[in-house]
């Protein structure tokens, strides 16, 4: 069963992975392509201040002038690509496994299942890291060294998966008295996170010499890019599991009771 | 299959399913897959996957 699962899920990621990889050819890399001449304009124009800046502060800049490549730019797009279409099979396959072992205790009613532990995993892998460590534009000017904002990501990462399962446990308590009150129950841990980091985490991320519509519209399209890309494993996966004929065990329960 | 499952009930399927080495086959190709396209900072590696990074939305540089 949980190796149908797993197939189920890792088909679902290579079609989600697919369509991310198409969004990565046809609007990422065009996209950060332009953001890297900006930034490196933008360097170009401002350098030695934005050198005192990142050396006063005692920080790390990556600055996109600065940065010698390793690989042609042909082999960052390929590759990038190539890594979007794993990234959305490695979700698919994590989908999968933790939907076989948490489905039991997921609110909800057959596919609305899937699209809970979709929003879970999103919190948990992409919002909840971004509440610390917002996506970073090219030329963009950071703290702390890459091992440190990694683990960061990491820990945030955790954080963001209790923050799921808090909500979701706190939904399943009280939803079955008032289904209104168990949403707002559900919404206590996520507003906590959101204020906690509002109000106790540094600023990492500075954005340099990029303009802030362009920033906030990367981020944008970053934000939904992601929420679409669980959305379609959810879905693939739900449609999936439908074909294969799996009902959800609430279905199987109310047969039972209609039937003589 | 009971239609009261719970999740004790799924980890004892799945460990009379699958051995414990197939399990941590499962989560180690999970794991390594993880590590390399999020967080492997070796520059060849890095470089090649620049654009995916900052589309993801992961720490970078």
């Amino acid at each position: 069963m949980l190796v149908d699962y797993l197939e189920r899920g890792v088909l679902a990621g290579v079609i989600a992975g697919l369509a991310y990889g198409l969004y990565m050819a046809l609007v990422a890399n065009p996209l950060l392509g332009y953001m890297e001449t900006v930034a490196e304009g933008g360097e170009h124009g401002d350098h030695a201040s934005a050198g005192e800046h990142a050396h006063a502060a005692g920080e790390h800049a990556h600055e996109a002038g600065e940065h010698a490549h390793a690989v042609s730019e042909a082999t960052t797009a390929a590759v990038s690509i190539g890594g979007g279409v794993l990234w959305g099979i490695l979700l698919g396959g994590v989908f999968a496994l933790a939907f076989y072992f948490l489905e039991p205790a997921l609110p909800g009613r057959g596919r609305v299942k899937t699209y809970v532990l979709a929003g879970a995993g999103f919190l948990a892998v992409s919002l909840a890291p971004w509440l610390v460590l917002p996506p970073t534009t090219p030329g963009a000017e950071q703290a702390f060294d890459p091992t440190f904002r990694s683990a960061l990501y990491a820990g945030m990462m955790a954080v963001g998966a209790v923050v799921a399962a808090g909500s979701i446990y706190g939904y399943r308590r009280v939803s079955a008295r008032s289904r209104p009150i168990g949403v707002v129950t559900a919404a206590v841990p996520i507003v906590a996170l959101v204020a906690i980091t509002a109000v106790a985490a540094p600023t990492i991320v500075e954005i340099g010499a990029m303009p802030a519509e362009l920033v906030a519209a990367f981020r944008g399209i970053t934000v939904l890019s992601q929420a679409a890309l669980w959305a379609l494993v959810a879905g693939c996966f739900g449609w999936l599991q439908t074909r294969a004929g799996v009902r959800p065990a609430a279905e199987r329960r109310d047969d039972l009771l209609t039937s003589p | 299959m009971t239609t009261t499952e719970t999740v004790h009930d799924r980890i004892g399927t799945a460990r009379d399913e699958l051995t414990t080495g197939q399990l941590l086959a499962v989560f180690a190709f999970v794991a390594a897959l993880t590590f390399v396209l999020l967080f492997l900072q070796e520059p060849l590696a890095h470089d090649s996957m620049h654009n995916f990074r900052h589309a993801v939305g992961v720490t970078c540089h």
